[in-house]
């Protein structure tokens, strides 16, 4: 056997492991990270805020307003000016498919994750 | 020949690789979800495992349309123009009372709640219109204007429980008509009417073969079938109590039943610094005292609604004996001190 193909042969395969292994990392850190918190204003996306970058987001609508805070990755609506309060109530929310909801303001603010594990339902 | 098989090594490890992003990206079904804050006063989300956007799109939407007939026809705060609902039969009331024809989707809610009314004794009722409407007026006041916020008078709440007779409700299957036989007698339907309005819709879903979808409005979840690779739905019943570092009391599998909460802990208002809430005991007609919150598990959302209010107005020990006798029915009290009752069965539904 040729020497200088086997040799080949070896560095063509170590370049499809280190393919291989470059494909699955991008899969694995797609999958766990990049929780976003998605905010919609009567069915219509208001934004998008990554949930590991502090931030404070006045939330406008036609209704009125409500104040978002994001900080230490999880989300809370601080005040409101809605009548029941509902939303202010409402604990922080952290894990992808939480949602904090004002009604009377149409403001749905959601955790969003790409990973698979959490809960489906929250009752 | 020692090449031609690092030709095939090489050429499986490629198709392995392949059928790996294949598999992932293709096949699999996805997760989507969608809100809306459109009906029963409350919010809806549709969570569904589909191969595509379209199709969840497609199936949500049907879901959606169903809910929206539903509203229209069980809302007891909006008319809508040429369609007899609950709210153009309460408005006939004080004058002008007379047999309404109705959609059969009227009629079969209003007989199954009447059939609820005597498996819960009473503590089940939608002859109650006349008291909960003071409630609300009273609440919806105090949360415009809190410094003015102030209970109902008892006598007022007295007199109107003189018009909550269940026998007072006459309702024709056949020819489909609705008799409110005492003049200032109202219906609500607000402990119903969501859940037979999911479990209508998920029937729906069951009948046209579609599973791995989860129906939730308002905290009246309804799951049809599975997820698609046969695993359970993981349920978190939220704490009652919001100043706690506990985000969940207890997290559930299902695969096709109904999770229902009724909670004294989202729904209130406030008169001198005491939080009043929108349940309301038939027998006081006072919030009812007792727990944070009541949850149902069975496979009927309609009875998951109706049970876990009738429940909120019992006391443990009568509420206890009731879930034991019935079929498939588990309950979860989170009593006024935090502290959890199960029934029998529930530890079974129980995730780690």
């Amino acid at each position: 056997m040729n020497g200088k193909k086997a040799k080949n042969d070896i560095i063509f395969i170590s370049a499809l492991l280190v393919f291989a292994l470059i494909f699955g990392l991008v899969l694995f850190l797609s999958q766990t990270k990049g929780d976003t918190v998605v905010v919609t204003v009567d069915g219509a996306l208001f934004g998008e805020y990554p949930i590991e970058k502090d931030a404070q987001i006045e939330i406008k609508s036609k209704s009125g307003e409500n104040l978002l805070v994001i900080k230490d990755k999880t989300a809370d609506v601080i005040s409101a000016s809605c009548p029941d309060g509902i939303c202010v109530h409402h604990r922080p929310i952290q894990n992808g498919g939480e949602s904090i909801i004002c009604l009377p303001n149409k403001v749905v603010v959601e955790v969003r994750t790409k990973g698979v594990k959490g809960t489906d339902i929250i009752v | 020949m020692k090449k031609r098989l690092l030709a095939v090594t090489a050429a499986l490890i490629f198709s392995m690789f392949f059928s790996l992003a294949f598999v992932s990206c293709d096949k699999q079904k996805t997760k989507f979800v969608c809100h809306s804050l459109d009906y029963f006063d409350t919010a809806t989300t549709i969570t569904g495992y589909e191969e595509s956007k379209e199709e969840f799109d497609r199936v949500s939407g049907e879901i959606l349309k169903l809910l929206s007939e539903y509203h229209k026809l069980y809302t007891i705060y909006h008319r809508f123009e040429g369609l007899e609902n609950l709210c153009t039969i309460n408005d006939l009331q004080n004058g002008a009372h007379r047999t309404v024809s109705v959609d059969s989707r009227i009629t079969d809610m209003l007989l199954y709640s009447k059939d609820m009314y005597d498996v819960t004794n009473g503590k089940f009722n939608i002859a109650m219109g006349s008291v909960l409407s003071i409630w609300h007026t009273y609440r919806t006041c105090g949360l415009a204007d809190p410094s003015q916020a102030q209970l109902p008078p008892k006598d007022k709440l007295t007199e109107a429980a003189k018009h909550t007779d269940i026998k007072d409700v006459l309702i024709d299957a056949e020819n489909n008509t609705v008799y409110l036989q005492d003049p200032e007698m109202t219906l609500d339907v607000g402990a119903v009417a969501k859940g037979y309005a999911v479990e209508m819709a998920a029937k729906y879903l069951e009948e046209q073969g579609i599973s791995g979808y989860v129906i939730n409005v308002g905290g009246n979840v309804r799951t049809v079938g599975t997820k698609p690779n046969g695993e359970s739905w993981l349920a978190g019943i939220e704490n009652p109590s919001p100043d706690s570092d506990i985000p969940y009391v207890a997290y559930l599998n299902l695969s096709g039943e109904s999770l229902v909460t009724s909670g004294s802990y989202q729904r209130f208002y406030t008169v001198d610094g005491i939080n009043y809430h929108h349940i309301i005991d038939p027998e006081t007609l006072m919030p009812a005292k007792g727990y944070l919150s009541v949850s149902v598990l069975c496979c009927d959302s309609a009875l998951g609604d109706a049970l876990s209010t009738a429940l909120f107005c019992m006391p443990y020990d009568s509420g206890i004996s009731l879930v034991e006798s019935l079929d498939g029915v588990e309950a979860l009290w989170i009593m006024a001190d935090g502290s959890q009752k199960y029934s029998s069965g529930f530890d079974k539904y129980l995730a780690e």
